[in-house]
């Protein structure tokens, strides 16, 4: 299995953590970011888009889990405060959703939630890059790989 | 296994046809609603195509011959949607036609129901004479065939 990339928006559909895999790939193709910042944007737009294109058709209670693409899987999880988690992966990957939770419960609640010196809002990112949460993170998704 | 519904966009992102097999599935929305779903769904399909992720590789050349490398296959767009409720894959066809087929979430074999429909799209629609392309589909024995074909699939 390999990640790709990963990303948190806030509430306010700003992004506030973005950390990328790409340089652990798989023999052939060799991926690369293909652009900066603008992607985060379109991943929002498209995971905002598509929960509600499924909030419409499935009812309220319905959530958008993942899509895929010949190249590329994408897995979303949203929690009730409308803090939502993206993960791109290859296609053969399993659900990520448990993957997900287990980020929000273990890793986002414990580092940043917890963390006394974390504002209320992370405008710009701030508070979620501390040293525990991307050195949990790297650990925990490397150790899935 | 039940099939919910079958939705066709043509290339511009305008619906051109829309039909409900099983009632229940979804929810029921309306005509104006549908279109403004075909409209997004186009729009969200093209910007998963260039989120792409992995680098497209350029085709090797043909073994024994001299042919420069060719280009590398184009990224695909969304092909399979995954909720809690249902499950939806996306047949875009070589000129841009894209079928959506709306099933329960453990629905198999959707890939051979789409290119089946497909068929009969392309022989009951593209074949009828009186049929003007990228315009709403209305085509009496395509209905009949579809309905018939889903109906086995619903009852299995």
């Amino acid at each position: 299995m390999v990640v790709y990339s990963f990303y948190i928006f806030d509430r306010h559909t700003e992004c506030v953590y973005v950390k990328s895999w790409m340089a652990a790939e798989g023999p052939g193709a060799a991926p690369v970011l293909s652009a900066s910042s603008d992607d985060a944007k379109l991943v929002f737009g498209t995971v905002f888009s598509l929960r509600n294109m499924v909030r419409k058709l499935g009812g309220d209670d319905d959530a958008f889990i993942s899509y895929r693409t010949g190249q590329y899987k994408l897995h979303f999880y949203e929690t009730p405060a409308n803090l939502r988690f993206v993960m791109l992966t290859d296609t053969g990957s399993a659900s990520m959703r448990n993957v997900l939770h287990q980020i929000y419960i273990n890793l986002w609640v414990e580092y940043v939630v917890k963390n006394p010196l974390a504002p209320v809002e992370h405008k710009g990112g701030a508070g979620v890059n501390n040293e525990l949460f991307e050195l949990g993170l790297d650990q925990f998704i490397r150790g899935m790989m | 296994m039940t099939v919910f519904s079958l939705i066709i966009i043509n290339k511009a992102g305008g619906l051109i046809y829309n039909k409900t097999f099983h009632d229940g599935g979804l929810n029921k929305i309306s005509t104006n609603d549908y279109l403004v779903l075909a409209g997004t769904f186009h729009g969200v399909h093209a910007i998963t195509a260039r989120l792409n992720p992995v680098k497209p590789v350029a085709q090797p050349p043909a073994p024994g011959t001299n042919d420069p490398p060719g280009r590398p296959e184009p990224s695909s767009g969304l092909e399979v949607l995954e909720t809690e409720n249902f499950r939806m894959q996306c047949f875009n066809t070589l000129t841009g036609t894209k079928f959506l087929l709306f099933t329960e979430t453990t629905q198999t074999n959707v890939d051979v129901t789409i290119k089946k429909i497909y068929d009969l799209y392309a022989d009951y629609v593209m074949k009828n004479p009186f049929y003007s392309l990228e315009m709403p589909v209305r085509c009496d024995i395509f209905d009949r065939k579809l309905l018939s074909y889903i109906r086995e699939i619903n009852n299995r």
